[in-house]
């Protein structure tokens, strides 16, 4: 692990007239580190993901990038930067072949080259990791919606990205459709790539981050490993309500007095995941 | 004997297609009449303003509604330098085109940011407004009275090229423009192109510098135009802001484009023959009513064909469905 960190953002913040969609968010990012972000809806989730690649200009606070500062610069700038990222929105380039989609960003990444064939055989090359090679002929518009998600994320590996951010690639997908995906990111990470995942998917957020960040009104409102931060209270509150925190913090206390029980039977403790998933479900 | 593979032919096949139309088009000259080798002259003059147009409205999806602007702008140059400074239309014509690609670019920088009908209206403002410029610069260009270009005589350093002379010229720029569009199409810069066209945003994040690539497209797009408007000055000996600037030439363009398929290589080139073909034959057959006439075809066409016939032909095939009823309610909003 370097010592320069591969993002590091000070202040961070962006208002938009008198709403402060992100509000000095400072974070340090090492290489290798699985990121989840997490928040209610509003948090500022994607807005910080606009921010850090050029997106949307900050209005206060410095973006780092190995070190880099890359405080408002152009996407492509960024995209050069070996800084990728996935849209919440899929955007697909729609007049061309998915294989032609993930050839642009080969053709125009950090390691641009002019050649069209080698282009078209490095698509080929990523749209097998992703699992949709034998779509490359189509239109993106024929895609299903997990496939077309894939084809997001393999558009984002074309640019052989250091820190790959994904905005919600598992939005609205099926339970035995985000398995591949999560995979997918295993695989990323266990060659070192570093990730931010910005997802409502808790199940998946657990599966892969070493850490989790909290957004809150555009604020850091926490950040640490997943289980402790997803079983604060105040994180309880901020995402699920006040009425769920108090819920929650029932249970919790329902299971120390089982423990206290002769025959004390292994509770788990209760946490905003297994709330959202109870009652919320895996894809609200 | 060599065979030819489909990857051959795909590779090559539509430059072949090309070099066999040019030579067409120089053999066509020897059997028309003189009337006809102005009518195909024009046809050619609109092939290349329509494949023009196409660069940066069709392919990179920024309709300018102001691209006459390049055309008036070659044309003057031409007409200026040659009358005021004798110089020789061979080199009035590319410097004519280098000046409207730096218009373009000097106007492309500011207004390129706007999207969709912003660009389209800002151009057009910025068509009108150096109309108004020439006018008003009635020491160089002669205002609304026009200027001639000398044709005879000491103060003419070029001949006039008569009617032959200019079928070759615009020929000439057919086929540059072509050229052009066919190279783009297929290279690295044509992807960026069509990729901010169906997404500016998407385009930017896989590294594209969007900014570059639209003004240098609008550029080369003023260049070809303004090649055009330099040939056209030159043709017409006299020329005057009102029909210079004419806010029917850029309609034209666009319509051609659009009716043929835009962000194709062949579409312009079929609608701008087919429009021009029609309207000629119209104004010869059905001259009071000739243009009421082929208002209504347009609007029939682009109702049926939204898309254009390239691209709708290609849907087509691809669907196995030539059915013109589904084509409209594929596009319908």
């Amino acid at each position: 692990m370097s010592a320069v960190p591969v993002l590091e953002t000070r202040g961070l913040g962006i208002r938009f007239g008198g709403l402060k969609a992100v509000d000095d968010v400072s974070l340090s990012v090492p290489e290798g580190l699985t990121l989840g972000v997490i928040g209610p809806n509003g948090a500022g989730k994607s807005t910080f993901i606009n921010l850090v690649t050029g997106h949307l200009k900050p209005t206060s606070g410095t973006v780092l990038v190995d070190g880099r500062d890359l405080t408002g610069v152009k996407p492509w700038v960024i995209a050069k930067a070996r800084v990728a990222r996935t849209f919440q929105i899929v955007k697909p380039f729609r007049g061309m072949t998915v294989r032609e989609n993930v050839a642009v960003g080969v053709l125009y990444g950090p390691d641009g080259t002019g050649r069209m064939s080698t282009a078209l055989k490095q698509a080929d090359e990523i749209l097998a990791e992703v699992g949709i090679f034998e779509l490359g002929d189509r239109p993106p518009g024929e895609l299903s919606v997990a496939d077309a998600r894939r084809l997001e994320f393999a558009k984002a590996l074309a640019l052989k990205p250091r820190l790959l951010l994904l905005d919600e690639v598992m939005a609205g997908l099926r339970p035995g459709e985000i398995e591949p995906s999560l995979q997918l990111i295993r695989d990323l990470k266990a060659r070192g790539m570093t990730i931010i995942v910005v997802e409502h998917v808790m199940k998946a957020i657990l599966a892969v981050s070493d850490e989790v960040l909290v957004l809150n009104a555009g604020q850091r409102l926490m950040l640490g490993p997943p289980r402790e931060v997803l079983s604060d209270p105040q994180v309880i509150e901020a995402y699920l309500g006040h009425k769920y925190a108090t819920r929650a913090a029932q249970l919790s206390e329902a299971a120390s007095a089982a423990l206290a029980a002769p025959t004390p039977t292994p509770t788990p403790t209760p946490n905003a995941v297994d709330i959202a998933e109870e009652e919320v479900g895996p894809d609200a | 004997m060599a065979t030819v593979t489909p990857a051959l032919w795909r590779r090559w096949g539509p430059w072949a297609l090309g070099l066999v139309g040019a030579l067409a088009a120089l053999g066509l000259q020897t059997q028309l009449y003189t009337g006809q080798v102005r009518t195909v002259a024009t046809i050619f003059m609109f092939v290349a303003l329509a494949l023009s147009w196409n660069l940066i409205g069709g392919y990179t999806g920024y309709a300018s509604f102001g691209q006459v602007v390049f055309f008036g702008l070659g044309g003057y140059f031409a007409a200026v330098t040659m009358t005021h400074l004798h110089w020789s239309f061979w080199v009035a014509l590319p410097l004519a085109g280098l000046a409207a690609a730096a218009y373009a670019v000097v106007i492309g920088i500011p207004l390129l940011r706007l999207r969709g009908h912003y660009f389209a209206i800002a151009t057009l403002g910025v068509a009108e407004g150096t109309r108004e410029v020439v006018i008003n610069l009635d020491g160089l260009t002669g205002g609304g009275g026009g200027i001639t270009v000398p044709t005879v005589g000491a103060a003419a350093a070029t001949k006039y090229l008569g009617n032959d002379g200019f079928y070759l010229v615009y020929l000439a720029l057919a086929v540059l423009a072509l050229l052009i569009t066919g190279l783009v199409s297929r290279s690295k810069f044509g992807f960026a192109m069509r990729a901010i066209h169906q997404d500016e945003d998407a385009a930017a994040a896989v590294g594209i510098n969007t900014t570059r690539t639209k003004v240098l497209t609008f550029a080369l797009s003023g260049l070809l135009t303004g090649l055009v408007g330099a040939t056209y000055a030159f043709q017409q000996v006299t020329i005057y802001p009102e029909r210079l600037f004419d806010v029917e030439i850029t309609v034209l363009m666009v319509v051609m484009v659009v009716i043929g398929g835009s962000g194709t290589v062949l579409g312009p080139i079929i609608g701008a023959v087919a429009l021009q073909f029609l309207s000629e034959w119209l104004r010869q057959n059905y001259t009071t009513v000739h243009t009421l006439l082929l208002g209504i075809i347009i609007i029939i066409a682009v109702i049926l064909l939204p898309q254009g016939l390239v691209n709708y032909l290609r849907e087509a095939r691809r669907n196995g469905d030539y059915s013109l009823l589904a084509n409209v309610r594929r596009y319908r909003l």
